[in-house]
């Protein structure tokens, strides 16, 4: 590291007392930043927390302490918030799980199509970008009317094709995952694939150049070349692609409603239910907190792993 | 008949309303100048015609300006609490069915007090029953309705012809939409349901469309009432597992699984599709798809959803807006209510809700439904009935009984509970969530 002129290092000189009149200073540059730091973050988590431990309705002048009984229905069997509150976080999480490794591999997949110099590569790359410029709702809604139990494009395809009965794919529990699963795939596919494609274009040449004279087949290649050095692109993608798909909302919100029977409810979907549909807004904010602890503690496994693979390069 | 025509049609027929029987309110705002806030939801088509009211009351009242303005409705839920408790309410603001009795039992809407309503000119007696006593909490008025759809039944008249019906006379009872049902329900080799070796998984065209989504769940509503049951009992818990509820949609799911006369697991989207294409007979939804099949040029007619359920009385589910006059702080300008009242009285008025209906409205009153302007119209089908249209309002738990209601629904209907199993699952989900609800209101 250099050292730049402006601050040179003394390491002979005594050390200058500490000016204590410019002490103030940096905390001034500090302040815009802080200002909203504590106005849109701070001050909205101390009153979130605030309405969690109390009945809290705007229109009802007493607001009623009453601790930690909106956390304790988490844990309470027979409270509605402990049977769906679960149910949906698995619901969720499920959802992670299947979707996480697909976007993963299928970005990856495409990336290394794309990334060779084919004939229409730059046609191909827009092609498969371009669904992610749709808002969900519309996204939601093309693949409600392809998986429809009835006039769906897929159900009419394998009519035509195999003489098959219509499976009903929104109404069959686990089968409406697929529509919500595919789509999303499809969905946000293409973002993953542009990380990717700038990774691969970091990979130097020379390293084939020379697997392959050493006799390395193509697969070979792949896994001890391209694998290894993709390796950060990997561990950032399917951070940022875990914590999307935790946030799931949209999508199952428009294709299936959240059903058959709160089967695809995500745990979003279901805190929304609980505050804008019931008008239990307490109870809403303390799952919201209960969840956003979940996640914290998600994140910072994530940042471990991090953390140990930069360290490890 | 297109838009703009019928709008025009409605337009000269309530200026002709209006020159004719002027009604009973003479006594007008009188007081100082004063200027109203109106909050509403009408941001679609609909908006202009507000606007144009307004414009209307604004012209012929020089000492009250009203100024509108139109939000989402989900907005408005969001952020009327925040602006009563602050004070800051708007003077005049229109609360739909599904969220008035909430606010009234949080508090957030005032009363009017039958001393007011007489004084503004306001008879209920004039408006459809059902429909003025939604906005109605513990026997007392909080809102004066201006806007009200229904759920309908679409009939396909052709096919009512090809099966042998007299399409001038849809079926009203049980056993005339059975038997109506069964004649249109025809599979691909042409053999009619109950004939042998009749195939109820390749239907060519059949009987009625149900489906599994709210909308879908809202005949189910109509059948319960129809049976002489309610989705909450006295005490405003839960109670859509009444042996009236079940044996009422009971015939619903039966009309799937027994009579073959409707299609399993199928959506709205599928129904609507369907109908379309000239599959089904009869597709009860939203009248709010009457424009769809006009400008498709379809030969269908309107019926009010016949009494499947039962023959204790006719009933439909209807949505309706209400002008509601918000809680305001103590030192709030009295001339501002008594002129909002009579805002609210003018615009509620016939002549005015006419004007209204060409947004797709129906009339919320008898003296409107019997202009001849409507003759016409398919809509006019269901107006015989028009008293008989009920929204789910009148307990502050609305959101907790029809989530688990609708998920009933779609339990039974896609086979996947017996119809007591999903009615008494869905009424004890409902009462857990009821059970909290209630310490809101101590």
């Amino acid at each position: 590291m250099t050292v730049t002129q402006a601050h040179p290092r003394t390491d002979t000189a005594p050390a200058p007392r500490p000016r204590r009149r410019l002490v103030l200073e940096p905390y001034l540059y500090l302040l815009p930043h802080a200002l909203l730091f504590f106005l849109f973050t701070v001050y909205p988590i101390g009153y979130g927390l605030y309405i969690s431990v109390h009945r809290w309705d705007l229109l009802n002048p007493v607001k009623a302490f009453v601790g930690s009984e909106f956390y304790r229905n988490l844990f309470t069997p027979g409270t509605p918030q402990a049977d769906f509150f679960w149910h949906t976080l698995w619901n969720t999480t499920f959802f992670t799980i299947v979707s996480v490794p697909l976007l993963l591999a299928a970005a990856l997949g495409l990336a290394l199509l794309l990334h060779r110099p084919i004939f229409g590569r730059a046609f191909f790359r827009a092609v498969f970008f371009m669904p992610g410029i749709l808002t969900v709702s519309v996204m939601g809604i093309l693949w409600r009317w392809m998986f429809d139990n009835q006039i769906g494009l897929v159900n009419a395809a394998r009519d035509v094709l195999l003489n098959a009965q219509p499976i009903p794919w929104l109404s069959t529990e686990g089968l409406a995952w697929v529509p919500i699963v595919v789509g999303t795939v499809w969905w946000t596919l293409g973002f993953n694939m542009t990380l990717y494609l700038a990774a691969l274009g970091n990979v130097p040449l020379s390293l084939y150049e020379a697997a392959s004279l050493d006799g390395a087949t193509p697969w070979q290649s792949f896994r001890f070349i391209t694998l290894p050095l993709l390796a950060p692109v990997t561990l950032f993608v399917f951070v940022t692609t875990a914590l999307a798909s935790f946030q799931l909302f949209g999508q199952s919100l428009v294709i299936t409603g959240g059903g058959p029977s709160r089967s695809t409810q995500s745990v979003i979907q279901y805190i929304t239910e609980e505050g804008f549909s019931n008008s239990q807004y307490s109870s809403a904010t303390a799952m919201g907190f209960a969840f956003g602890l979940i996640m914290l503690i998600f994140t910072a496994g994530q940042f471990s792993i991090m953390a140990r693979d930069v360290k490890g390069n | 008949m297109s838009a703009p025509l019928s709008r025009l049609i409605l337009l000269s027929a309530a200026v002709s309303l209006a020159t004719l029987s002027n009604p009973a309110s003479a006594q007008a705002y009188s007081g100082p100048k004063v200027t109203l806030t109106f909050l509403h939801g009408f941001t679609g088509a609909d908006r202009p015609v507000m606007e144009g009211l307004i414009k209307k009351y604004n012209d012929t009242h020089p000492n009250v300006q009203v100024r509108g303005q139109a939000q989402p409705w989900g907005t408005t839920w969001q952020q009327l609490p925040t602006l009563v408790a602050s004070g800051k309410a708007p003077d005049v603001v229109v609360i739909n069915e599904d969220q008035i009795t909430g606010f009234v039992a949080r508090g957030a809407v005032s009363p009017l007090t039958p001393a007011e309503l007489k004084a503004a000119g306001i008879n209920k007696t004039n408006f459809f029953g059902p429909l003025f006593a939604t906005a109605d909490y513990k026997n007392q008025a909080y809102g004066v309705p201006i806007s009200s759809v229904a759920y309908v039944m679409f009939y396909n008249k052709d096919l009512m012809k090809k099966a042998g019906l007299d399409p001038s006379k849809p079926p009203r009872t049980r056993a005339e939409f059975l038997k109506a049902a069964l004649a249109c329900t025809v599979d691909k080799s042409g053999k009619k349901a109950g004939e042998a070796g009749f195939d109820p998984k390749n239907l060519d065209t059949w009987g009625v469309s149900l489906y599994n989504n709210w909308v879908g769940s809202r005949a189910a509503y109509a059948a319960i009432l129809q049976n002489g049951g309610q989705l909450v009992d006295k005490d405003q818990n839960a109670a859509f597992n009444s042996p009236q509820a079940v044996s009422a949609v009971q015939f619903l799911v039966d009309l799937v699984q027994k009579q073959h006369v409707a299609r399993p697991n199928s959506t709205e989207e599928a129904e609507l599709a369907a109908f379309s294409q000239g599959k089904v007979c009869m597709f009860p939804s939203g009248q709010w798809y009457l424009d769809r099949f006009e400008t498709q040029k379809m030969n269908f007619g309107v019926t009010f959803f016949p009494r499947v359920g039962g023959s204790v009385k006719d009933a439909a589910w209807g949505g309706s807006s209400h002008l509601t006059l918000p809680k305001q702080p103590s030192g709030y300008d009295a001339n501002k209510r008594k002129a909002a009242l009579d805002f609210m009285a003018w615009i509620s008025q016939p002549a005015q809700n006419l004007t209204w209906t060409s947004t797709g409205s129906l009339p919320t009153q008898g003296a409107v439904a019997q202009n001849p302007a409507f003759e016409k119209t398919s809509i006019s089908g269901i107006f015989d009935r028009l008293g008989s249209v009920y929204a789910t309002s009148g307990y502050p738990w609305v959101g907790q009984v029809m989530g688990p209601f609708d998920q009933a629904w779609e339990a039974a209907y896609l086979g996947k509970k017996t119809v007591s199993q999903a009615l008494s699952d869905g009424v004890k989900e409902s009462n857990k969530q009821i059970e909290q609800a209630r310490k809101n209101f101590q």
